[in-house]
This record gives C-alpha cells, structure tokens and sequence, in this order.
C-alpha cells in the first residue's frame, strides 16, 4: 500500500498528464485485447478464454502476481467491511475467491462480537451470491467451496448470470463486488447501472481492476512483463498463450483509473474514489449507493 | 458426474426463487420442479438449473411453448462455451 501512494505522488509530479493508452470511442464495435471485435463476438471470446484457463485461473494469478492477488483481494474485503447477515452480490467472482474472504472476514468479526448462542441464526442470515457468466469457472469454485468447507450453511449461493442484465432485485444487497471483472464485460456503463440497481441505499459497490500505471520506468518494466513474460507463463501453466496475450491487451484497452471513476459517477453513485495499488498495477474503485 | 439429491435441489429451489428475478424483465421467477428450471411468466421464457445452478444468463433462457415441451428437454449444452457453434445457434 505504500508503495502504492509513494509510486502515485511520484508519478503526478513528475509527469502529470501521462496516459499513454489509446481509447477507444464508444460504439457497437468494441475491444478484444487490440482486436476490434463486434459485440456478440467479443461476448463468446471472453468465455472461450475463461473456460480455457478455469482450472489453472487462480494458480496463473499467483504466479504473475508473484501472489499480490491475495493480497489485492484482502485490501478489497477489508474495504467493503463485511458484517454477520449481510446480503452481498460478488460478481465475475466464479472461483469463489473474494466469496470465501468475504466468509473468512465475516466469521472472524462473529467471533469476536457474539457469544455462540447467537452464531446459529444470524449464519443463516449471511448470503454471498456468486454471479458468473462462465460455468466452469462456477463448477470450479462450488467445487473448491465443497472441498474447504465454505457455505455448508447456506450462505453461499452459485448464479450462472451476466453482469449487464442481473437477475436480482432492485435494492437488496448490501455491498456489491467485481474484482478483476468488469475488464472482461461487453458494456460497462451497463455493468454499473446493474451494480446501482441492485444495492440498496447505503450500499457499496468496489471493484478491484487490473488498471493504468504511469511512473515512468517502472511503466517501461511493467509493459515488458506484461507483454514479453505472461503470455509464456500463460503458455507454460496454462497452456495458453492466446488467453494471456488477451489478458494484457485488455488491461491497457480498460479505461484509466479517472476516467473509470468518472463513470461510476455517471451511473449514479456517490462518493466515488479510487486507491492505486502497486503504482496502478492495480486499483480498487469505490462508490456509494445514497 | 455429480450426483445432487433431489431434496438438496429442491431446498436450493425454493430458496432461489425468493431473491432471484428474471434477468430480462425483472419480475419473480417460478420454480418448475419437473424440468428442473426456473420460469419467467411475466415473458414466458425458461432458465434450466443445471448442477444445482440457475442459468440466468438471458441467452440461455428458452421461449416457452404452449406445452412447455421446450423446458422439458434434457440439456445437452451444459458446457455453454464449449459448444460455440451450438451458441450461436441458440442466440440467433
């Protein structure tokens, strides 16, 4: 984290209005990686790569995060605050990764506060709903939530849906998160007005996303890794090249971090922000619902 | 594969149906037991549960016909993006 706003702080100094990426305008043509793709197309060669890579998905995160994905994703948790009985919506979250942190946070604060009387109800109150687009990587994590003995009470609940048309109910969740996500979507500005009609008032939509780094050599040493080392390591663990060369492309096709938070906003949530992790590698972008 | 039992099903049924609503139209879902799917009547189209998951993505939603045989049917798509071809049939 310090690393984080020492890199940021840096980087305005130094070269303030540094954005390098190209952008594209909004229209029914959209982006997959730098291919110009059309909608539906770019629709199933998301999916092609997810269900590609399912089973290596969170082994290839460790290995090209140098196991920082962890770490993002408590940063991320420990952001949202989750509570016992709390109704939260993890989206683009199929391996169940963010879910199960979010149950690990959760108990942790239930043994604290609660004397054991009271654990009985108030777990069957707690529900985590895990919406994915993919089904393999659904199976993955329900699979990984049977063998780690998550959700055996019920607080888990697996959907198979899309981000831009959710199938849940105007104002009923508490806290809404997408991590490593909304890179992937076909709309983003639908994505978010989802996202803000199925929170309830006072509830927090974060989204932990692969963003834009500017500090100036490590941006040269970050675009080398990104282009020359994870397309291998995607090819070596993965057996996947392709999967991964879409992976890096994509991330500097995602708008950059003011621009996305800018969006946000336009979708209808209050108090936006956004934290940059690792000088921008990553970002955790916030907003409330009012 | 994996065998779910058929009171799991129906307990992980009855409670999706609570807070689940149609992707398309936002209005409650029916849980049809026979074809192990969940109905929207509000625009007549089914989404199956398939491993004890809703398949809520619209597109996998089938247009009912007047006997429901369409819901009926057993999936053969359970791999969505495996099939593309098959995908592209269904969406059209």
């Amino acid at each position: 984290m310090a690393f984080g706003t020492v890199t940021k702080r840096f980087g305005n100094k130094l070269f303030p209005a540094l954005s390098s990426t190209p952008r594209l305008l909004h229209s029914h043509a959209t982006s997959f990686g730098f291919k110009h793709v059309n909608e539906e197309e770019k629709a199933r060669m998301v999916g092609d790569v997810f269900t590609s890579v399912a089973a290596s998905y969170d082994t290839m995160n460790d290995l090209m995060s140098a196991g920082l994905h962890r770490l993002w994703k408590e940063r991320l948790v420990s952001m949202l605050n989750p509570f016992p009985g709390m109704k939260h919506l993890d989206v683009a979250g199929g391996t169940g990764d963010v879910a199960f942190r979010i149950l690990d946070n959760i108990n942790r604060v239930k043994q604290r506060r609660l004397p054991n009387a009271f654990k009985v109800s108030l777990e069957s109150e707690t529900q985590i709903y895990v919406c994915d687009i993919n089904p393999n990587m659904l199976n993955v994590g329900k699979q990984r939530a049977t063998e780690k003995g998550y959700g055996e009470d019920g607080s888990l609940v697996w959907v198979e849906g899309n981000a831009e048309s959710l199938s849940f109910q105007n104002d009923s969740m508490d806290g809404y998160t997408i991590a490593f996500g909304i890179r992937n979507v076909t709309h983003i500005e639908k994505v978010l007005s989802e996202a803000h009609r199925v929170l309830k008032p006072g509830g927090r939509f974060l989204c932990l996303e692969l963003s834009h780094v500017s500090l100036p050599i490590f941006k040269e040493l970050y675009d080398l890794y990104s282009f020359s080392v994870i397309p291998r390591i995607g090819e070596m663990v993965a057996g996947d090249r392709e999967s991964y060369q879409y992976l890096v492309e994509s991330i500097r096709r995602f708008p950059p971090q003011e621009k996305f938070a800018s969006m946000i906003a336009d979708a209808g949530f209050q108090k936006v922000e956004y934290e940059n992790l690792v000088g921008g590698v990553v970002a955790i972008h916030s907003g409330l619902k009012i | 594969m994996v065998k779910v039992s058929k009171e799991v099903m129906q307990k992980a049924a009855t409670l999706l149906s609570d807070f689940l609503v149609c992707p398309l139209s936002k209005q409650p879902l029916r849980v049809c037991e026979e074809s192990n799917s969940l109905i929207s009547d509000a625009i007549a189209v089914s989404f199956p549960i398939k491993n004890g998951i809703p398949c809520l993505v619209p597109r996998d939603g089938k247009i009912l016909e007047e006997e429901d045989e369409d819901a009926s049917k057993p999936d053969n798509d359970a791999n969505l993006y495996a099939g593309n071809e098959d995908d592209k049939g269904r969406s059209s």
